[in-house]
């Protein structure tokens, strides 16, 4: 049988194989600065706790952030390269809806009463996005968002709009992001689009005329 | 431990002695006598026994192992093997194999057979351990005790060596490259450079490197692909830059390789970039001729490195202690008005000027500065002195005190200054070190002076002078096959799935493991 390996490095390293649309192996490396160490062996587990060789795996699924950019990258462009390796297909999901998920199993949002996902985007900044609630296939209703903000400006515009949203503090994982592709899959969502969100640009000072030394400041 | 034997090629005079030991060991089907004798002499047989070195008698055989060749079709299969139960646990089953496989490679076999009984585990473990691995299984084999015979095959190494197919993966600055060699031979070496996207920021921004490293991935992969004519199944192992360079842009490939080599269940060699840029030579001659000196300049790098063995002795001699060459070259531009990449602009622009005209400073070339930078760089002083004077040049001009600056020798004494520090360098570290040769590799290469200036001054100081192909010299993801490949042939352990990327990984690790 086919299986569907999905990767996640928004946050930590996160790792799961799927067979048959069932969890049976997840590797999650909470530690946010080691994924181009942590990739290759948590993606090697998954496939030995399954007894899967990279040939069997059938689909490959990656959470395209919004992240902080370096780590985000290494999960893409593992996913990708992964899913070239073995032919597998390819599709990316929004990782905070992975979050959404799982925290919708157990809170119950309505328009009315969103749910809010934020994470750290760093430099006093977070990623957010609203849910609604989930569909009949579990597939979470993001109704705003992905977007950047700082805290306080996030909540003064909920505040203006004297929306008080369910809030939560789950961490993404492995088999969130499989179980997300599942629910997309059924409702006709999943999409074959992996390019990373950034949302912001690169933070690069284009130098001044003649004599000038522009600076360069990488993230 | 000594042993307390020894091995020896039979002769038809040990006849007697083995079929003693041949009915000792194998009861119930023995081998006839005429059989036996038949072996020892026939053509393409090679026998060995096995003598005590301590008994009282030493014309007494306590082993023997026959190997038939097919030099045609270059293999072999092992015949038999016996060692007398009394002699048994000592490690001289192994030494009979061992005799066996040795003449099987100087026979030039490439693959070795053998039958072994599958209630016979002791023996299969010793064949596992020999590299024998189990392609076959004979129902019944062995008669009258109806016991399945388990068929081993054993590839050797030996002198037709393996050409390892390695793809390597480079992505430590603005250049995602993706190259294929087979052994020493270049089949694919697709550079995709992000090179235009940092032009309007004068210089290399590594978020924005990093980033097209990512979307150049898949089509750069499929280009060398198709360019090789090899698909990603017949690779034998991955090889990816670690270090030194910018990290996030090292990130892309290490995590990039590592799926790939996780997903074809193939090795993964952990490769330094530096080291790749010396290597890239074997591509274009078969081999490096060491001990040879590097010079490596580019827009990240300004180092010189002595290389004795290139898989496990670099020394770095010595770099850049500010901006490296290419920096200069690219700030110095701006600082006349000509566009990014500075290096072929400032070319241009040097065309028809006094190289000089103006006596711009080289770097820690004072008595002072020999003493402990003797093989560092250093361009900071220089690129300031060129804006100093630029800066004086146009006010005098615009107060009419002087004519309208001349461009031409600006570049061309600035550009002059950089190839006569590079190149003084470099052959002060030959002839101190009593090295005849000069390796230039990175992006700078490409200067049309520098390379003048180099060939000038090799051939003054009897030094061979080798600067590969351009499209071989800036950062490439061949030269980093060719460091995997090469670690192969060597016989090096590939390295762990654990290792990181390194942005200030030493030229002394060549491969991390």
């Amino acid at each position: 049988m086919g299986a569907l390996l999905a990767i996640d490095t928004s946050a930590g390293t996160s790792v799961a194989l799927f067979r048959d649309g069932k969890l049976v192996a997840e590797k999650n490396i909470t530690d946010n600065m080691k994924h181009a160490e942590s990739i290759g062996s948590a993606i090697a587990a998954v496939l030995a706790e399954a007894k899967v060789t990279g040939q069997q795996v059938i689909e490959v699924v990656v959470g395209r952030g919004p992240a902080p950019f370096t780590g985000l990258r290494v999960g893409l462009a593992a996913a990708t390269m992964f899913a070239e390796g073995t032919g597998a297909q390819l599709s990316g999901v929004v990782s905070l809806d992975a979050i959404a998920l799982t925290a919708l199993k157990t809170l119950k949002a309505s328009p009315a009463k969103p749910l809010l996902v934020t994470t750290d985007a760093r430099r006093s900044e977070v990623y957010w996005a609203l849910y609604s609630g989930l569909t009949a296939n579990g597939s979470p209703m993001r109704v705003e968002g992905p977007e950047v903000l700082k805290p306080a400006v996030l909540a003064e515009m909920l505040e203006a709009r004297m929306l008080e949203p369910l809030t939560t503090d789950v961490q993404i994982t492995g088999a969130a992001v499989g179980e997300l592709a599942e629910a997309l899959r059924a409702d006709n969502l999943l999409e074959r689009d992996v390019t990373a969100m950034y949302l912001r640009a690169p933070d690069a000072v284009e130098p001044k005329a003649n004599g000038q030394f522009g600076k360069k400041v990488s993230s | 431990m000594t042993a307390n034997w020894a091995i020896r090629i039979a002769d038809e005079n040990d006849l007697d002695q083995i079929m003693r030991i041949e009915n000792e060991c194998f009861a119930s089907d023995a081998w006839s006598i005429e059989n036996m004798h038949d072996e020892l002499v026939g053509a393409e047989r090679f026998y060995v026994v096995a003598y005590s070195t301590i008994a009282e008698d030493p014309d007494q055989l306590i082993g023997y192992a026959g190997l038939a060749k097919s030099p045609l079709v270059a293999q072999g299969d092992v015949q038999t093997i016996a060692v007398t139960p009394s002699s048994r646990g000592i490690g001289l089953g192994r030494a009979l194999m061992n005799a066996l496989l040795a003449e099987a490679k100087r026979a030039k076999l490439k693959d070795v057979f053998l039958e072994v009984r599958a209630d016979n585990p002791t023996a299969q473990n010793l064949y596992l351990a020999l590299g024998f691995e189990q392609i076959d299984v004979r129902k019944r084999y062995y008669q009258p005790d109806d016991v399945d015979a388990i068929v081993m095959r054993l590839t050797m190494a030996g002198d037709a060596k393996h050409e390892p197919l390695v793809l390597g993966i480079e992505s430590s600055c603005d250049e995602t490259g993706i190259g294929i060699v087979r052994g020493n031979t270049l089949l694919a070496n697709v550079i995709s450079s992000s090179m235009e996207m940092h032009a309007r920021f004068g210089g290399v921004v590594p978020e924005v490197a990093a980033r097209a490293h990512l979307e150049a991935l898949g089509p750069t992969l499929h280009e060398a692909l198709a360019t090789a004519k090899v698909s990603l199944e017949e690779i034998d192992a991955i090889a990816v830059t670690n270090g030194p360079g910018l990290a996030g842009a090292l990130m892309v490939g290490v995590g990039a390789a590592k799926a790939l080599a996780v997903s074809l269940g193939k090795p993964i060699y952990a490769v330094n970039h530096l080291v790749g840029h010396v290597g890239v030579d074997i591509l274009e001659r078969g081999e490096l001729e060491t001990p040879t000196v590097a010079l490596l300049v580019s827009g990240g790098h300004t180092s010189l490195l002595l290389v004795r063995d290139l898989l496990n002795d670099v020394e770095l001699l010595g770099e850049t202690i500010d901006d490296a060459a290419g920096e200069a070259f690219d700030k110095v531009a701006r600082v006349l008005g000509l566009r990014y990449p500075g290096g072929p602009e400032i070319d241009r622009a040097a065309e028809g000027g006094d190289p000089k005209a103006i006596r711009f400073p080289r770097g820690l070339t004072l008595p002072k500065d020999m003493d402990k930078h003797r093989y560092d760089f250093s361009f900071s002083g220089l690129k300031t002195a060129v804006a100093r004077h630029v800066e004086i040049a146009q006010a005098k001009a615009a107060a009419g005190e002087a004519a309208e600056m001349n461009i031409a020798d600006v570049a061309a004494s600035f550009r002059e200054a950089v190839a006569d520090v590079l190149v003084t360098k470099a052959v002060n570290a030959c002839l101190d070190h009593n090295v005849p040769r000069l390796l230039l590799g990175g992006g700078v290469i490409a200067n049309r002076r520098l390379r003048e200036l180099a060939k000038e001054r090799c051939d003054a100081n009897g030094i061979e002078l080798r600067i590969p192909a351009l499209s071989l010299c800036t950062d490439n993801g061949a030269m980093i096959a060719a460091i995997g490949s090469q670690l192969i042939m060597a016989g090096y352990e590939p390295s762990g799935l654990d290792f990181g990327a390194d942005s200030t990984l030493p030229v002394t690790t060549v491969q991390t493991i």
